[in-house]
């Protein structure tokens, strides 16, 4: 349909076509840039228009700020930032980090990988966690302030019904009350029981013959109910907490992620977006996962080349494919700068499936035997469909079969991109179990 | 809102499941939207897997627009936040008649309701809110998109015109879409299909058959073009005009590069600036009325869901999660804004009907309300009778003690014979005023003391034009006299007639900013940073104004279409104390300049800094002093020039009772 095309165009402009544009045209991240968190590169074209100057447009705030104080930069969302209502209703950014996403995808496809601790850090003083008391405000864990306020306002509130009705028990007072309710752990305060107490009708007292009885006929509010009734939660400054990194540890667990990616002219511009869906979910969670992450790229056509993350999903190359080149610097990489003894390591790799003839059996897997990661795995793409009989998955297939130290998935649409995922993760996980047990062993 | 992975791609299966499963819900909602008084638009829900939802997005909720690349961004833009946050649209509704909505199939059933709730409050005010009647009434909204789709995509396809050219005249247009005059009611520009009488002109002197001698004494191109302007554009505009779109529509001309002169628009060329026109003004008031429409959805949404459990207990806690997340982040948040300004309005109609009401007392005044009554102790009086806010199954009976009028007698019935689920919708046992009575604002927990806080000058202000005083014997017979629907009918009236500028402009006063602890703050030039300038409530309206006034885009204006007597278009920006982006300013006159052919003039005034002082304030940690000044910027097609404008130029632009501006006077020393 039409947007495909828009689509298509858009991502041309300023580049092969519409060089009149390129001046308002900027690469910036989607959201938030902070150090910790994940960066989404985005391309917006942003089109002149009569506009006030940014600085002197100043702006609204909310909270206790004295004249005078400083309040850094306008959050993103501010006024200025978006069109005020363009277009229909759209809303409900927030930002999530690696960690976040880890445990997410943990829930979601109940795994557990375990990350390894391997390189020892020296021990440091103090007493630091990974939430403190007070940081940027975009680090505050609103999410944790929230519940722990909604469960202060349970857990503070008493049900005052059900006590006003306790104290009609036969022969109850304050004080009889106070003892019961402190027994069944029910809130109570037992000033409030005395000033409750006066104000029950003479003919009301007396109305259950016993706690029990009573008990048996009336119910307490529910959870529920009482949260229903409550008007608002109160957010208190103490249930603040800022998520910072962790700084006492004795072992670091730290990763090295490879990403490999056949680059050649077959990898056209559907399939390179499909391994980038692919890689991108994988290395979050790994980043997620272990305190200390690394990424190594490396691109390749019959040679192989480091390339940034920034390159490495837009490069193509005119060339042909032999994809025991990658291996082979994978290979030198890993031992110079990640040894085994120090990092876990996953290489990931990805292309179409077309290799040199007899490349896979004869020089990859070798390689890939030689190595000593915790995971590879390979994602073949073949966005056309085409049914190529000898590809290199099936030659993965065939020398490694289930052992478990290799996954190798398919990806053909955007919809088995979460499938590969979950795949790898589970075969990820396993390995890490495999470990376990062989160590025990 | 749950996380990212919740998103299997739902199937047609799903896709049924859901639609069948809302149905009800669906139902039940617009019961109760219109038993609260609400009178939505007809609205047709859509359950869609999550790339119909980008997709959706993408094109502003419409199934079909014109072809051209930013739908292509906002696509890719929503695609990958959908792909790498958790953060999701969760509504989206069209404003039409019917209204369309979208939901997806992967939200959980509390998200699903919450979206319901919200959009037949947007329904609501699409309907009944002049600002959306002005421009969208009796618009066919969907049809029209589509048929501007289809008319540019066959422009794209003709034989004489290049797409991308198409595609450069959509950007140049669009660069102006919020040049429209919103605030008056639409026009079409007048059609000028004709020939200019200078293209008149010109075929005459070509038929007198003249030689070239005369022709270049006498008749020269600049003399053609002379009269061309002399005769058409002399008195255009009469008076300034602000709809810039609709000016270039009517008297525009294409620039021709190779001559470097003004040449007649195309056809086509006209009729897509007067389509884009068309647009802009049917997406402006959702523009104008942002806080006030996502504020009121707030409100209606918040009143449904946990006030009169529309979600179930077993939703309720990711319901507000939910809503903590919407009405939480950081900065200028348009729903919680919003939101607290209609609980305002509604909280001050009900404290202006009570107090009314006590004024009325016998011997009241406004002196010695306080002592006479105690306003802490009408607050409980002012509760809402039992059992309006504990209504269940069991207490069926003690409704039939409430007086006539509150109770939907039908419905008791109903409940009775067990037709109606009186635990699950205790709202179907009240009438509208019954509801009114069960969620009255003022004794709500969070608006204690509202009543008491009344100031002596609002009393005062009642009382002076007050005609019968002395009608009650007591307070308590004064208060039994008080109409709890007042806060709501008031909502209502205002969201009839206001815009977000009027809106806030009436309604956040100085109790509301005290109360709410709104800042505004400013840019530092000395410090590079911004810093709190003032938190008077005059100064944080002055800057939500600013923002909210014309798209919070400056005002720039038509004043003149034969500037220098050259045929030259000048633009004046009024100048409200907040400078021009002067970069921006000079690629956008690029852009006049193809939609006019000749050059264009933009009079404006900037705040200058000299650098030796710059660097003086620095060294001293003090804020600059900043000069106005006038400056002139030109574009003539080929080069930017400006020129400092003497002060008689431009002191007219400089309105003493129009400044944004609140740094105050010695910020920051």
């Amino acid at each position: 349909m039409g947007l495909r095309r828009d689509v298509d165009r858009y991502r041309d402009v300023g580049e092969e076509r519409r060089q009149d544009l390129r001046e308002f045209v900027q690469y910036g991240d989607l959201g938030d840039s902070l150090e910790d968190r994940i960066r989404i590169p985005i391309k917006v074209v942003d089109l002149p228009e009569f506009s006030y100057d940014e600085a002197a447009m100043g702006g609204i705030g909310k909270g206790d700020a004295d004249v005078g104080q400083p309040v850094g930069e306008p959050a993103e969302g501010d006024a200025e930032g978006d069109e005020p209502g363009e277009e229909g209703g759209e809303h409900g950014y927030y930002e999530m980090d690696p960690e976040e996403f880890a445990e997410e995808l943990d829930r979601e496809f109940e795994l557990d990988l375990e990350p390894k601790g391997k390189s020892v850090v020296e021990e440091k003083e103090g007493d630091l966690t990974d939430l403190v008391r007070s940081g940027p405000s975009s680090t505050l864990d609103f999410r944790r302030m929230f519940k722990r306020g909604l469960k202060r306002k349970i857990a503070t509130e008493f049900d005052e019904d059900y006590l006003r009705e306790a104290l009609k028990v036969e022969g109850a007072g304050p004080q009889t009350v106070y003892e019961w309710a402190r027994s069944q752990s029910i809130n109570v305060s037992l000033h409030w029981l005395e000033a409750a107490y006066d104000e029950i009708p003479r003919g009301e007292r007396g109305r259950y013959a016993s706690f029990e009885d009573f008990m048996e006929d009336v119910e307490r509010t529910t959870v529920a109910e009482a949260v229903r009734g409550m008007d608002h939660v109160p957010l208190r400054k103490e249930d603040e907490r800022y998520r910072y990194p962790q700084v006492v540890e004795e072992k670091e667990s730290k990763v090295v992620v490879v990403n490999i990616r056949d680059v050649s002219g077959s990898m056209g511009r559907r399939k390179r977006d499909l391994v980038e869906r692919t890689f991108t979910p994988l290395d979050w969670y790994l980043t997620g996962k272990y305190e200390e992450a690394e990424f190594v790229y490396v691109a390749h056509d019959v040679d192989a080349w480091r390339v940034e993350r920034e390159e490495f999903f837009g490069i193509q190359s005119g060339g042909g494919t032999r994809i025991s080149s990658a291996y082979e610097l994978v290979h030198d990489v890993l031992e110079e700068e990640y040894p085994y003894s120090d990092w876990n390591r996953y290489v990931f790799a990805a292309g179409d499936g077309e290799n040199s003839s007899n490349d896979s059996s004869d020089n990859v897997v070798p390689l890939m035997k030689e190595m000593d990661v915790n995971l590879h795995a390979y994602v073949e793409t073949q966005p056309s469909g085409g049914g190529v009989s000898s590809t290199h998955s099936q030659e993965l297939e065939k020398a490694f079969g289930d052992s478990g130290d290799v996954a190798v998935v398919s990806v053909n649409s955007r919809d088995e991109v979460m499938d590969a995922v979950e795949e790898i993760l589970r075969a990820a996980s396993r390995s890490s179990d495999n470990r376990e047990q062989e160590a025990a062993v | 809102m749950k996380g990212y992975l919740r998103r299997t791609p739902g199937t047609r299966a799903d896709v049924h499941r859901e639609a069948s499963e809302l149905e009800e819900v669906v139902e039940e909602a617009r019961a109760l939207a219109e038993k609260l008084g609400l009178q939505p638009y007809p609205v047709k829900y859509w359950v869609v897997d999550y790339d119909d939802v980008n997709e959706a997005v993408a094109l502003g909720g419409f199934q079909e627009r014109y072809p051209h690349w930013r739908w292509g961004m906002e696509y890719e833009r929503q695609s990958k936040v959908d792909r790498y946050t958790p953060a999701r649209i969760y509504e989206l509704v069209v404003n039409d008649d019917p209204c369309h909505a979208y939901l997806q199939v992967t939200n959980d059933a509390a998200v699903q309701k919450a979206v319901i709730t919200h959009v037949e409050a947007h329904a609501d005010s699409f309907r009944n809110n002049d600002w959306f009647q002005r421009f969208t009434g009796g618009f066919d909204a969907a049809a029209t998109l589509a048929r501007h789709a289809s008319t540019i995509e066959s422009y794209c396809r003709r034989g004489d015109v290049d797409r991308e050219e198409v595609e450069r005249w959509i950007d140049t247009v669009i660069s102006l879409e919020d040049n429209i005059d919103q605030y008056s009611a639409l026009e079409d520009p007048a059609d000028s299909g004709s020939d200019s009488e200078a293209e008149e002109l010109r075929r005459q002197v070509e038929e007198m058959e003249l030689s070239d001698e005369v022709r270049d004494e006498v008749f020269t191109e600049e003399w053609l073009e002379r009269q061309d302007v002399d005769d058409d554009l002399e008195s255009v505009p009469a008076t300034p005009e602000k709809d810039l779109l609709g000016f270039l529509a009517e008297h525009g001309m294409a620039y021709d590069e190779d001559s470097g002169r003004a040449v007649e628009m195309e056809d086509w060329q006209r009729d897509i600036i007067r389509m884009l026109r068309r647009e802009a003004y049917y997406f402006a008031p959702q523009k104008m009325t942002k806080v006030m429409n996502e504020g009121w959805a707030a409100y209606w949404e918040s009143t449904m869901m946990a006030a009169e459990a529309f979600a179930e207990d077993d939703e309720f806690l990711d319901y507000a999660d939910h809503q903590a997340k919407v009405l939480s982040s950081d900065g200028l948040n348009p729903y919680s804004l919003g939101k607290e300004l209609w609980e305002y309005v509604e909280n001050q109609a009900n404290r202006r009907e009570v107090t009314t009401k006590l004024l009325r007392v016998e011997g009241a005044t406004p002196d010695n309300l306080h002592d006479k009554v105690a306003l802490d102790e009408v607050e409980e009086k002012l509760e809402p009778r039992h059992p309006l806010s504990s209504l269940s199954s069991e207490t069926l009976d003690d409704l039939e003690e409430l007086p006539d009028g509150l109770v939907d007698h039908g419905n008791l019935q109903r409940a009775r014979q067990g037709d109606v689920d009186a635990d699950r919708h205790p709202w179907k046992l009240l009438t509208y005023e019954g509801l009114a009575e069960r969620h009255y604002s003022l004794t709500r927990l969070q608006n204690k003391g509202f009543l008491r806080d009344v100031t002596a000058s609002e009393l005062e202000d009642r009382y002076r034009y007050m005609a019968d005083v002395d009608v009650y014997a007591s307070a308590g017979e004064a208060l039994e006299d008080v109409d709890r629907t007042a806060g709501w009918r008031a909502m209502k009236d205002v969201r009839a007639t206001h815009n977000d500028v009027t809106f806030i402009d009436e309604y956040l006063t100085e109790e509301f900013v005290d109360r709410h602890g709104y800042f505004a703050y400013e840019h530092s030039e000395a410090t590079g940073q911004y810093h709190v300038s003032s938190r008077g409530f005059e100064d944080v309206k002055k800057k939500l104004l600013l923002h909210f006034t014309n798209f919070g885009k400056p005002t720039v204006k038509v004043h003149g279409s034969n500037y220098d007597n050259a045929g030259e278009l000048l633009l004046v920006h009024h100048y409200n104390g907040v400078p021009l982006d002067l970069e921006e300013a000079e690629a956008t006159l690029e852009r006049v300049h193809r939609l006019w052919g000749r050059a264009i003039n933009l009079k404006t005034v900037t705040r200058n800094v000299e650098e030796s002082v710059m660097k003086m304030a620095k060294r001293r940690g003090k804020e600059p002093d900043t000069a106005e000044k006038g400056l002139m910027l030109r574009y003539d097609g080929s080069e930017h020039t400006w020129r400092e404008l003497d002060e008689e130029e431009y002191e007219e632009l400089l309105d003493p009772g129009l400044d944004y501006d609140t740094r105050p006077e010695d910020w920051l020393n």
